[in-house]
């Protein structure tokens, strides 16, 4: 069996304001009777302080909805709304309750878990328009959440073979080609704002206490960096190459953005790499149309990791918003199919980024046909980053945050990840599946909302 | 048709203001002539004799824009021109995608006066979920057979095996679903069984135990074995005409459960025959079945303790439901109950709810024909539940093919449950329902919580004798599986029908 891995979530509270989802707003006709204070279980009505002959303003961020403040006021005088900064934040596909359930995550590193049942739409765009299977009798291992039996959620980067050649004396002729194994199916990516070398520093000590990665584009990597090197991808253009060999000779995987003379030069650029040091290589390709022939093209020849990258919506790139314009989650199983019908697919693996957003988005996108997964805006939640759906600022980070230490922010982005992977288990222990490299492909264990629904309704009501 | 047991009576709000869908605003240039007062017939206004000033507007009184067309409209009354009407924004706060305010609001009326609603500007059948049951309609013929209402028979059968064990009969094609000593207040539990001794139908004790507060209603509790066996014995099994077992739970499908050792208080252990403050798991699957031979076992042992009582199976809706549901009959169950996704929960990971699992308008059509065409649908009752949220649901659900359905929180939003999801955290449920917490719990009693109940099941059956007689049927029973008279928005070409 192999050791088991662990993350240690520590109950770590940013010390700044977070959106809010409800907002109480008390009348000028309360008598000041108190009523309020004794109904509520969530304090969030309380006397003045400074004169405790008349109450205070509600205490909002406490606020769960229940409604007996509002409901048992003697006087009628509270009222309720959608806070306006809630309703602002996010967009349709960063909902706004997906980033309060990511900041708490980050907040205590737990599952989160709540009463009644679901709430949300039937169906949705890319990953919320499927659901996951179970195993109802029988199924291979049982208890994965409570650590009764083990969950292996390690994946490997690097390329394998697709079958072993021995001599007629048995000896083994292949040459295994290195592979570097990781814990989760998850490596951190950086998003396109910003960051302060702190963060980053941040980032790449939770990457190393994680085992995992964090893709880092090689300018940014300095000195102070240094002695983390086994946790970080350098990521360069072909151009960067000659001018950081230092570095890459270090690195155990490198990523090269991927142009028309890496398409058609791939051997020669891993040679070249290969020459420097040891590192695996990841050809990083956006998500534009027909990304399965360049991915099909780089796995033809011999690329070890291909990482596909959508928009932070996890759209297609340069494609039309809307009209034709595919989720990730389409991307990769086309591409999947596409490496199956090549017969490449074992060989090589397929990393996956932008919109995957929660930990459910994870496993999804490996059922798809993923490998694993890339992430960037979540952490940056972690941090009470706000997200925008808009053209000119997608994220605004606090501005306290230069003040907040960096073991914080290490502790928060473990914590979130710590909730991710109890959740992944909870989903492949549901679905009895104990190693995460089987998830890979496994669509059987899927169910796609567009299939099952004209299977079933369209069947009866299509005619 | 109702049974005679049943009697509706008004059963208000515990609370003293309502959650309003409407906000009526007095400005500044009100000069309290008490014209309003006197004109609105719901009491939103009042002027009380000897005061100064006329008292703010009720606003969850009002019966919204509707109002209008009528000569006692205040907003056109008022000499000032002081009123104005508009949306609640509190109105937003309620409710979700799939139990809409409108819904939740139904549902409230339906449990205070025992019918459904009269107000015209509540879409309470119908949520926002833009799938499933909400994208379904009915195909009302437009020359019905002529049928009298006090012919239609709401009642199923549920034994159907023909196996020489008793023949229970439901009088309404729903029962309540189960529901924990502990996961909900005592008053809820009894007021679930009370109600269902009333309509003649069952509630379910849920895992961990059969209190003593139930015994007067055994012959409507279903006692449940689930995976950690608690508070399992044979006189509970003894002493019910039903036993479910459950495999899995719709909201959680393949996870276990975890009491937390703080919440396994002392009645809570003694109930589940536990030691008081540990951690109980109920482990998933049940660990002695890895096989339908094992299955048929552990049915078979049931039958042998109770030699009256029927077996439930309650499943969740993996991808091979209809298989689970054929094994299950071969098993010798009489009941196989579906719980879909979507269902409700004391507790459950949120990420459980939203994916794992099919949502039950799927599983309904699966099961249903895979058991027909395995020849044996006459020989099993399909229960659906997990997303039966209205009576619409129910009918729509009876016509994929399952015979009844299992509501939970249809039961408990009659109690007042807001959907707020924090039934676990803290104390508990704030409003009383769901909470063991000494203050919380004691927030109503059994006789209000059956009374409410009692009065919702009464407007679904009154809904669904509507349809029926819309349909020209004169039983439920002719309406299982009948998909042809339903219609699907983007399926369906046919024109919207009234």
């Amino acid at each position: 069996m192999p050791k088991k891995y662990h993350i240690h979530p520590k109950a770590t509270p940013l010390e700044l304001e977070y959106i809010y989802k409800f907002k109480i707003v008390r009348g000028e006709n309360c008598i000041n009777c108190g009523k309020c204070t004794k109904v509520c279980i969530y304090q969030a009505h309380k006397r003045s302080e400074a004169d405790p002959r008349i109450m205070a303003d509600p205490n909002t961020a406490v606020c769960r909805n229940c409604f007996r403040c509002i409901q048992e006021c003697p006087r009628g005088a509270l009222e309720k709304s959608l806070e306006k900064v809630f309703a602002s934040t996010g967009g349709a596909y960063w909902k706004p309750d997906m980033l309060l359930t990511l900041y708490k995550q980050a907040e205590d590193g737990a599952v989160p878990v709540s009463g009644a049942g679901y709430r949300g739409p039937f169906t949705g765009s890319g990953f919320d328009g499927m659901w996951t299977d179970m195993s109802e009798i029988v199924r291979p291992t049982r208890d994965g959440i409570h650590g009764r039996e083990y969950i292996n959620t390690s994946i490997d980067l690097g390329r394998k073979l697709n079958h072993l050649v021995f001599s007629p004396e048995g000896q083994l002729l292949s040459k295994v080609p290195d592979t570097v194994e990781i814990s989760l199916p998850i490596v951190f990516d950086m998003p396109a704002e910003k960051l302060s070398p702190h963060i980053k520093l941040a980032m790449v000590r939770a990457a190393a206490e994680l085992n995992t990665f964090v893709i880092m584009p090689v300018a940014d990597i300095t000195a102070d960096f240094e002695k983390h090197g086994d946790n970080i991808i350098p990521r360069l253009t072909p151009a960067e190459i000659d001018g950081h060999k230092e570095i890459i000779k270090k690195a155990r995987v490198v990523a090269v953005d991927c142009d028309s003379a890496v398409l058609s030069g791939l051997a020669t650029l891993q040679e070249k790499i290969k020459k420097i040091g040891n590192a695996l290589i990841v050809i990083r390709v956006p998500a534009v149309k027909e990304v399965e022939y360049t991915v099909a093209k780089l796995a033809h020849d011999g690329a070890e990791i291909i990482h596909i990258v959508a928009d932070y919506r996890g759209q297609e790139l340069n494609s039309p918003a809307g009209a034709g314009s595919r989720h990730l989650k389409d991307i990769i199983r086309s591409v999947h199919q596409r490496l199956v019908e090549d017969k490449l697919r074992d060989e090589v693996v397929i990393m996956a980024s932008g919109g995957v957003a929660l930990a459910e988005h994870v496993a999804k996108a490996m059922l798809c046909g993923a490998d694993l997964a890339a992430i960037d805006l979540p952490l940056m939640v972690a941090l009470g980053g706000r997200i925008y759906e808009e053209q000119q600022q997608i994220l605004v980070l606090p501005e306290q945050l230069s003040k907040i230490p960096g073991p914080v922010i290490t502790q928060r982005m473990v914590n979130l990840m710590g909730a991710w992977h109890s959740q992944i288990l909870e989903m492949m222990g549901a679905m009895g599946i104990r190693e995460a490299r089987r998830l890979r492909g496994e669509s059987g264990r899927a169910i796609f909302f567009e299939e099952i629904d004209r299977d079933t309704f369209g069947k009866l009501f299509l005619k | 048709m109702k049974p005679s047991t049943v009697n509706i009576k008004l059963a208000p709000s515990r609370f003293k203001h309502q959650v309003p869908k409407y906000k009526v605003t007095r400005s500044d240039a009100c000069i309290n002539c008490g014209t309003c007062a006197k004109t609105c017939p719901y009491g939103v206004h009042e002027r009380v004799e000897g005061h100064n000033k006329i008292k703010p507007p009720i606003s969850y009184k009002c019966i919204g824009f509707e109002c209008q067309n009528k000569d006692f409209y205040c907003v056109a009354k008022c000499p000032q021109k002081a009123l104005s009407l508009s949306l609640n924004p509190m109105y937003a706060t309620l409710g979700d995608p799939r139990w809409t305010a409108d819904m939740i609001t139904g549902t409230w009326i339906m449990a205070e006066t025992g019918a459904p609603p009269e107000r015209k500007d509540l879409e309470y059948n119908i949520g926002n979920s833009g799938g499933g049951f909400d994208k379904l309609r009915f195909k009302f013929p437009a020359h019905p057979k002529k049928v009298n209402k006090s012919e239609i028979s709401t009642e199923i059968p549920l034994n159907r095996r023909n196996d020489g064990r008793p023949n229970v009969v439901i009088s309404t094609p729903v029962y309540g679903g189960g529901m924990s000593f502990g996961s909900v207040s005592l008053p809820t539990m009894t007021g679930k069984a009370h109600n269902a001794a009333n309509w003649n139908t069952f509630t379910c004790t849920g895992e961990g135990g059969f209190p003593e507060n139930l015994q007067p209603y055994n012959d409507h509790v279903i006692t449940q074995v689930a995976t950690g066996l608690f508070g399992v014995r044979e006189e509970t099994i003894q002493r019910v005409k039903i036993v479910e077992f459950k495999y899995a739970q719709g909201a959680k499908p393949g996870l276990g459960g975890h009491l937390l050792g703080e919440k396994n208080t002392e009645s809570v252990a003694k109930m589940r025959e536990a030691v008081k403050g540990t951690s109980l798991f109920s482990p998933f699957p049940f660990h002695s079945v890895y096989s339908i031979e094992d299955h048929k076992k552990h049915i078979d042992w049931i039958k042998e303790i109770n030699p009256h009582a029927l077996v439930s199976v309650k499943v969740s809706t993996p991808n091979d439901v209809d298989m689970v549901a054929v094994g299950s009959y071969y098993a010798g169950a009489h009941i196989i109950h579906i719980d879909g996704g979507y269902g409700g929960t004391g507790a459950a990971p949120d990420i459980a709810k939203k994916n794992i699992a099919m949502p039950i308008e799927y599983a309904i059509t699966k099961v249903h024909n895979f058991l027909k065409d395995e020849g044996v649908r006459d020989g099993i009752t399909l229960i659906a539940s997990g997303g039966i949220r209205t009576a619409h649901d129910l009918v729509k659900a009876i016509c994929l093919g399952a015979d009844g359905a299992v509501i939970g929180t249809a039961e408990l939003v009659s109690l007042e449950c807001v959907r707020c999801g924090n039934c676990e955290s803290g104390r508990g449920c704030a409003r009383g329902i769901a909470s063991t917490d000494s203050e919380l719990a004691d927030l109503f009693n059994e006789g209000w919580a059956t009374q409410r109940l009692t009065n919702m099941y009464n407007a679904w059956n009154v809904q669904l004798v509507d349809i029926l007689q819309q349909f020209g049927m004169k039983s439920v029973r002719e309406l299982v599986g009948r998909t042809d008279l339903l219609r699907h928005i983007d399926y369906s070409k046919e024109t919207e029908s009234p």
